[in-house]
């Protein structure tokens, strides 16, 4: 359908053709079937906007589920004994597994996996600013497995709840193979936390350079956020990004706690009362600034991904057919 | 040698390779050809490495030693018995579909052997793991398959380019050690040469059915499984134990 | 700058200043895949693989969808060759809920109508 010359700007301009054709009947019976809990299906009709905003949202998801795979890649073959380094093995294996289910999920909506991967590696597309971190040392696993999955299933679960099917399926299968994750991050965690007091200090060194990146992991505070109303009526944005980070801190901070660790933040508390964590402003410039593409490892994590197009390119051309029309169910 | 230490031999052999194999296979989850490919190239290298960790096991409870991680984490490179061939590290996705190929067709082989192996718990072992070892077969059969039969001038020319290579290092997986003897009186198993005639039965007219040519001749590279190892294990040693080695004896 | 993942210098350090990217089609093509979780169960929808052709579709299929839950068997399907309904045809389902003259439940009155005949016969 759109080749590898498919861009924003083409997009855009036939979105625009459709918009014009959009009637306030279809508009409105869409979104009483969304009000109603019903689910859209590839291929229902929906606003261009819809399709857009789904597209953005899915692939980006499935961008930082691939480059996920980085940080944690970096301490596979340095894994201490066999179940620690079979169940990394078969974490990061779950990350490129969610994103091929998520690459499936926004072809739907008709956008090819090949521009998909374009847009990565141009650096066009966006991913979940967390990944462009480094990993360490051997604990920043733990802290990704048990935090940094921790935030990430706050946010699928949430989502999980969206209009669009295909996206839904998805994420179901993701939450339910996340729980591994969650678990296992969690009995890393522990160890370390209770194990000798080398693996404490590892684990809590760890713990001080990841908290910062875990409070931007849900985005700018709500005040200045741009908020589209379009996009929770149409269950795209199901919850805002403060909602998400207070439960996600409400879930964590107590078992983090609970192991006598600290984290990097004098003024973190919650109030009883209202149910809302208090915590310093952890320098909303910084993410910024690595959202744009400057940070430690944004170069990096784009090189590999630019290193495996090339190295597989006579993998998959040997076996290439000439494409036909392509649909997905996912 | 008596039969303990010739089974001891025999397994140390079996689980250092699947080891150090299924370590090189896992380097590439994450950055593997494909999603798909990825996934499936990382499930077989869980397994390989899931296989040392039985072997192990067996080998502790039946004749003690080392725990299995201290097996895998804890030993020195001369300890080791994998084949120089799985120790080589390899970008080159040609070089280890042909590594997958060749190795897992004589690890399907070995294990269809030690079914009725006199060592009931290695017996036992071989035909819980068949259907595993099956799909790897399987899975390298095809890709063989598709990019010489299938595929394009430059996928074959890269599949002959890495059998070319692999070739010398597979012949090695065939090694006798002071062990043999004991290990076929005993009838632990048949014997690495009957596991290699019965593996060139198989690959010769395979690798003849799909095009590609055997090196006319090649000088089979032994000596891993006497503990002479290629310059690659001691990097990859080190590598795989940095962390374990902070600390032997804490849990990790 | 050097990486912290050992595998990757070594990666890094041999690439050409080559604009890599994904031609139309380098990713092949879609097929839909369906588990049969245990012998004697009907066969399920769980997602889709993109592969060059069946026989990897199916050797795919096997990892992403069968490496956790029990699987009995999987079939793949090019999805190109999926005939469904189009959105504005669904209609034609909506009253089937209210065909309640083929439910079961319409016909609980039995019990009722034996009672009453025989209350009928008694009072004779």
């Amino acid at each position: 359908m759109y080749g590898n010359t498919f861009t924003d700007a083409e997009m855009d301009k036939q979105l625009k053709q459709n918009a014009e054709a959009e009637s306030p009947e279809l508009l409105a019976h869409f979104e009483h079937r969304i009000a109603a809990g019903e689910k859209i299906e590839p291929s229902d009709w929906m606003p261009a906007d819809y399709r857009k905003q789904l597209i953005r949202m899915i692939e980006q998801h499935a961008h930082s589920e691939l480059i996920g795979a980085l940080p944690e890649g970096t301490w596979i073959t340095r894994a201490p004994g066999f179940r620690r380094k079979m169940a990394l093995l078969a974490k990061v294996q779950d990350e490129i597994g969610h994103a091929q289910l998520l690459y499936n999920a926004a072809e739907t909506l008709g956008k090819p996996r090949e521009a998909m991967l374009n847009d990565l590696i141009s650096g066009k597309s966006k991913y979940s600013n967390v990944f462009n971190y480094p990993a360490k040392t051997w604990a920043d696993i733990a802290v990704i497995g048990f935090l940094v999955d921790g935030a990430a299933i706050v946010n699928q679960l949430i989502n999980s709840k969206g209009s669009y099917g295909p996206y839904g399926r998805a994420l179901k299968r993701i939450c339910y193979e996340e729980s591994f994750h969650l678990k296992q991050g969690h009995d890393n965690f522990v160890t370390l936390a209770t194990g000798t007091s080398a693996q404490r200090l590892m684990l809590q060194d760890a713990l001080n350079r990841w908290w910062r990146p875990l409070l931007h992991f849900f985005g700018p505070p709500d005040r200045d956020s741009v908020h589209s109303g379009k996009l929770t009526t149409w269950k795209v944005k199901l919850a805002s990004n403060d909602d998400m980070r207070n439960k996600f801190l409400d879930q964590y901070v107590p078992k983090i706690w609970e192991l006598d660790l600290t984290l990097p933040d004098p003024e973190l508390h919650k109030n009883e009362d209202t149910g809302i964590w208090h915590f310093s402003d952890p320098d909303w410039d910084e993410f910024y600034k690595v959202i744009k593409g400057d940070g430690p490892c944004n170069a990096e994590r784009l090189n590999v991904r630019k290193w495996v197009a090339l190295n597989s390119e006579w993998v998959r051309t040997a076996l290439a057919k000439p494409l036909h029309n392509q649909i997905i169910w996912a | 040698m008596n039969p303990k230490e010739a089974i001891q031999n025999l397994i140390s052999r079996m689980a250092d390779n699947a080891f150090i194999l299924g370590h090189r296979n896992a380097e590439w989850t994450g950055i593997g050809p494909t999603l798909e490919e990825d996934i499936a190239f990382s499930s077989m290298a869980q397994d390989k490495i899931g296989h040392a960790f039985q072997l192990y096991t067996l080998m502790h409870k039946y004749m003690g030693g080392l725990s299995p991680d201290d097996m895998g984490f804890n030993r020195t490179e001369k300890e080791f018995l994998c084949c120089q061939f799985v120790e080589l590290y390899t970008n080159d996705y040609a070089y280890a579909l042909i590594r997958h190929y060749l190795y897992d067709h004589a690890e399907a082989i070995r294990y269809q052997l030690l079914r009725s192996s006199s060592f009931r718990p290695l017996a036992d072992l071989a035909k819980k793991i068949a259907g595993e070892i099956k799909y790897h077969t399987m899975h390298a059969d095809l890709w063989m398959k598709k990019l010489t039969l299938g595929g394009n001038e430059e996928s074959k020319a890269r599949m002959q380019t890495a059998l070319n290579e692999a070739w010398p290092y597979a012949l090695g997986l065939f090694e006798i050690t002071e062990a043999e003897e004991s290990i076929m009186q005993a009838k632990v198993f048949t014997g690495e040469e009957d596991l290699k005639s019965q593996w060139m039965a198989h690959i010769l007219p395979a690798v003849e059915r799909f095009g590609l040519r055997i090196p006319a001749y090649a000088e089979p590279v032994f000596g891993g499984a006497k503990g002479f190892h290629s310059h690659w294990l001691s990097p990859l040693l080190e590598e795989m134990t940095e962390v374990f080695r902070t600390d032997v004896s804490t849990e990790w | 700058m050097k990486s912290l993942d050992p595998r990757i210098d070594k990666l890094l350090q041999d690439m050409p200043p080559h604009p890599s990217a994904y031609l139309e089609g380098q990713c092949w093509e879609a097929y839909e895949v369906f588990q049969q979780p245990n012998t004697g169960e009907s066969y399920s929808h769980v997602g889709s693989i993109h592969a060059p052709d069946p026989e990897f579709a199916l050797l795919f299929a096997k990892e992403q969808y069968g490496r956790r839950s029990h699987t009995a068997n999987m079939w793949v399907v090019k999805s190109s060759a999926i005939v469904a309904f189009s959105p504005d045809e669904t209609d034609i389902f909506d009253t089937t809920p209210e065909k309640v003259y083929r439910e079961p439940s319409e016909y609980n009155k039995v019990r009722d109508k034996i009672i009453q005949w025989q209350e009928k016969k008694q009072n004779k």
